[in-house]
């Protein structure tokens, strides 16, 4: 069984801008040293026209822009959403034009069931079927591959200052106590990775859609209320630099980039939690779709992957042999980039049912007016 | 004459309220490092940044001038709304009211969703290809803004008595020029605050924005919510201080010249009207 | 065109009974208002209207059944035991109640103000304007660091400690004073414009016949600008009620109000006939209350 599938709908602060500052740094180095001959024109038929490309924001490095123009002359548009619910209120809404979308799993399983995908044309994406790993293909959301292509992938858990507080938690139930005692915890504000975590924690599934189960939940986080700082999915890492909080429900990237600037640890709790994937996606009514196919099988060399990665920190999809030697060679070893296997096999990927989702946004509601 | 002098004093704290985050914006605009709450030293350089990046300018762009469209046309049809409701029969004034309320009332998320399927599906039937774009925001925009000036300007428009149209009416002048004549001059302020209300909320208007804009178009708050969830940057508190010094560049102009044609209204009322 | 002496007589000054006799602005002004109002807002509107009697289906579809099931469950809500919606208006309207008191306070005296005294008086209302086109949202996080104990004014002022220990970052009183600021000129515009046009010298030779200040206050400034108190509490009550950004950014995201609350329909739960449902009855009851509002206004305007 592979392990798949995101959730969560305000990712931008995993795109962690701070990670992309100093890493920056290290892409203009990696890029420096490569040139842009080296990146091949990736057999687009198109050389030439614009792609949209609807994304997160500084979701990918400024070079990758750069360098893709360079290769296959298409001049890359950039729109932005903040969150995966927006993206798909727009395209229920009838919006049109984008070439290239990145929704988090949960949200392209929903979007193929709406029927607003395009199916992909493999035979222009070589690059992808050469060199990613097995792991990342044929996924749980879309089991043949048929419209998506893996993005980037990571973990959710939990951070903290390891300045501030004394003790250092493994768990989940460590965290909540600990959030009791210190009063100064953040979260990040989607109820599938809040509601799941404590799930877990009280030795359900990441995924339940139980009512007694759910009704657990809900009682221990308005219990957690009071001693919650603030809600915040894209600057909750922000205030555990500034030491507003010491603690923080979070993405594995922003708990890399937090250690990057303070004394700080991010864990995946001994009792599980999520393991999350992002996809590329061509929306249905796409002008330019070659070109979004360009892309991807662009982003899908190792050294362009690697600039990637060094970029976002988080997890890449292509086979891991290939990443040394690139931008994201260091990172390889990085526990929280590319948790060990042991880690990632108590992790579940967000399968929420429609109904589960209802009823976690129910409690979230609950949990926000009390 | 001391309370002349208290609320002055008053005056002045207000606007120390009113420009307190300008000041910081304008400030942590010239800050050298990114982090807006530590001072790195000055530096000019995210102007730099701000000009050129072409989403900022192009934004900015189109921004003022979807908003400057939006005032205009917000102010003709509320003017004229104005004008037309207070002695209306009942019948047909409290539906008109209603409906006018009613594009007041709406939230926004609602709005602007109904709008998006709405656009789609007249674009569709009129079989236009893309209908999203900085029109459909206008014409969103303008929703709402009409009853904003048609608020503004009836509040003031029977406040003031309308003896005057009257007597304008009854000796022939037809509605064009008892308006320039008699009721524009009185109703200018008015007319002005609400058009100015028009263009701030078109200009900075994000939600409805949003979803009925086309993949061409990108309004400045569009473009900045993007940045935003991020935290403010650099070069978007240089933008805002661009944007801040030629507003206050523009008004200080724009009323020089007023005051020269000698439309300057300072205290210059009619007694009992 | 003349109109006849009975009619001239009933012409008081202020008289705008509704379809009283005597010329008057055409009707068909209106006509472009509506006509925009109609095809652009009512259509729309509909959607919205039909969507709230419908069922979510699957990830996010609507069947349209025509039930009444949306509308069922906030009335069990609203009435019920277990209110949560019903709570969560009430603390909007709470919001909305406080933010139009505290922006009319803060306001009224600065209408008054440029109204009166001022000698620059369109220069100095642009003034009021102009912070506000930069962007809301820079402006509120502009706040987030001025209400931050570490805001480099209060470590010079060696304040930081007392700052810190009221707590005003992520809580509500940050958001009041956000409100506060970000809807004060929507409340003073439509001030000034009324008091604008009030003839000072009559408040003047009040107070020369010997009222105290206060006195000639209530009795002639007031009246007059109470059609602009009005407008400016509704321009500031209205959209408050859908407020949700403010609370996001600058009360630490830990309050629900009715404005996210439908978003969050919308967005995250996907369930368009329920968030329709809400809006409708959001749009309704302001509706209704607006045209309170508004005969209220109508009797007024006949008793000035």
């Amino acid at each position: 069984m592979s392990d798949e599938i995101t959730i969560w709908e305000q990712p931008v602060s995993r795109r962690g801008f701070v990670a992309g500052a100093t890493a920056a740094a290290l892409a203009a180095a990696g890029l420096g040293r490569l040139g842009g001959d080296a990146f091949a024109a990736t057999g687009a038929a198109n050389a030439g026209g614009t792609l949209f490309y609807y994304n997160w924001a500084q979701y990918v490095n400024p070079k990758t822009y750069a360098a893709f123009e360079k290769a296959t002359g298409i001049k890359v548009k950039k729109g932005f959403y903040d969150s995966n619910e927006t993206l798909h209120a727009k395209l229920k809404g009838g919006a049109r034009g984008y070439d290239l979308v990145c929704p988090t799993g949960y949200m392209t399983k929903v979007l193929i069931a709406e029927k607003r995908l395009q199916a992909l044309d493999w035979s222009q994406l070589k690059n992808v079927t050469k060199n990613v790993d097995p792991k990342f293909h044929n996924t749980a959301d879309d089991p043949k591959s048929t419209y998506s292509v893996v993005k980037d992938w990571g973990t959710t858990g939990f951070m903290y200052r390891t300045d501030k507080i004394k003790e250092r938690p493994t768990s989940w139930k460590e965290f909540v106590a600990l959030t009791k005692k210190y009063s100064k915890t953040v979260m990040v504000d989607s109820s599938p990775e809040v509601v799941g975590s404590i799930a877990t924690m009280l030795g359900y599934s990441y995924n339940t859609d139980n009512q007694e189960e759910l009704d657990e939940v809900k009682k221990v986080l308005l219990d957690l209320k009071p001693h919650i700082v603030a809600l915040h999915s894209s600057n909750y890492d922000t205030l555990i630099a500034k030491g507003k909080a010491w603690m923080g429900l979070g993405w594995n990237g922003d708990g890399l980039a937090l250690a990057a600037k303070v004394p700080a640890q991010y864990v995946v709790a001994k009792e599980g939690g999520e393991i999350w994937i992002d996809y590329y996606n061509i929306p249905e009514g796409a002008s330019n779709p070659d070109a979004a196919h360009a892309w991807i099988d662009f982003v899908y060399q190792p050294k362009i992957n690697g600039l990637e990665t060094s970029y976002t920190y988080y997890g890449s999809p292509l086979k891991r042999s290939l990443l040394k030697g690139t931008a994201a060679g260091k990172l390889l070893t990085d526990k929280v980039v590319f948790p060990p296997a042991a880690t990632v096999k108590k992790l579940e990927t967000n399968q929420v049912t429609a109904k589960g989702t209802r009823l976690r946004e129910r409690i979230w509601t609950e949990f926000k007016a009390s | 004459m001391t309370g002349r002098r208290l609320l002055g004093g008053y005056a002045v704290l207000a606007y120390v309220f009113l420009y307190a985050p300008i000041a910081v914006v304008v400030v942590f605009a010239f800050n050298g490092g990114r982090d807006v709450l530590y001072w790195q030293g000055f530096s000019t350089k995210w102007f730099e940044t701000a000009l050129r990046t072409p989403e900022i300018t192009n934004a900015l762009k189109l921004s003022i001038l979807i908003a400057l469209g939006n005032a205009i046309v917000a102010c003709v049809l509320g003017t004229m709304l104005a004008l037309a409701l207070p002695r209306m029969r009942p019948w047909i004034r409290t539906p008109i009211d209603a409906l006018a309320y009613m594009t007041l009332v709406t939230p926004e998320i609602v709005f602007a969703i109904a709008a998006l399927v709405f656009f789609v599906q007249a674009g569709n039937r009129l079989g236009i290809d893309s209908p999203l774009g900085w029109h459909t925001i206008l014409i969103a925009h303008v929703v709402f803004n009409a009853s904003v000036v048609a608020l503004v300007v009836r509040a003031r428009f029977v406040s003031m008595g309308q003896q005057l149209e009257e007597a304008s009416f009854d000796l022939g002048a037809g509605p064009l020029s008892t308006f320039r004549q008699v009721t524009l001059p009185r109703l200018a302020p008015a007319i002005l605050a609400g058009g100015l209300l028009a263009f701030t909320f078109s200009f900075d208007d994000f939600i409805t924005s949003f979803f009925v804009t086309g993949t061409e178009s990108e309004t400045l708050p569009i473009y900045i919510w993007g940045q935003l969830r991020f935290g403010v940057t650099p070069a978007i508190n240089a933008t805002a201080a661009m944007m801040l010094a030629f507003t206050l560049v523009v008004v200080v102009v724009a009323y020089l010249v007023l005051r020269r044609s000698g439309q300057e209204r300072d205290g210059a009322t009619l007694p009992g009207v | 065109m003349a109109s006849t002496e009975a009619e001239a007589t009933e012409h008081r000054r202020g008289d705008t009974r509704a379809g009283a006799g005597g010329p008057r602005y055409p009707g068909w002004l209106a006509l472009p208002a509506v006509t925009w109002y109609l095809l652009f807002f009512l259509v729309p509107l509909g959607f919205i209207a039909v969507t709230s009697f419908g069922e979510v289906v699957g990830f996010s579809d609507v069947a349209y059944t025509w039930t009444l099931d949306n509308y069922r469950y906030l009335w069990d809500d609203f009435f019920g035991d277990f209110h949560l919606y019903r709570d969560i208006y009430f603390e909007t309207f709470k919001l909305s109640v406080i933010g139009t008191l505290s922006t009319l306070v803060i306001g009224f005296p600065l209408a008054y103000y440029i109204a009166r005294y001022a000698k620059h008086k369109t220069l100095l209302l642009l003034l009021v304007i102009v912070p506000f086109w930069t962007s809301f949202l820079i402006r509120a996080y502009a706040w987030l660091i001025i209400l931050d104990p570490e805001f480099p004014v209060f470590r010079a002022l060696g304040i930081s400690g007392f700052v810190e220990s009221h707590e005003l970052l992520f809580t509500p009183k940050a958001v009041y004073i956000g409100v506060a600021y970000n809807y004060l000129p929507l409340m003073v515009l439509p001030l000034y414009a009324a008091l604008e046009r009030i003839d000072w010298s009559l408040v003047e030779a009040a107070q020369d016949l010997g009222d105290p200040p206060w006195r000639a206050f209530r009795r002639i400034t007031l009246p007059l600008a109470l059609p602009g108190v009005l407008a400016g509490s509704l321009l500031v009550f209205i959209p408050l009620t859908g407020e949700y950004i403010i609370p996001v950014i600058l009360g630490g995201n830990k309050t629900f109000y009715a404005g996210n609350l439908i978003a969050q329909q919308f967005l995250e739960s996907r369930d368009w006939p329920l968030g329709s449902a809400l809006a409708m009855v959001v749009i309704g009851a302001l509706t209704i209350a607006l045209l309170v509002y508004a005969r209220a206004l109508g009797r007024q305007e006949q008793h000035s």
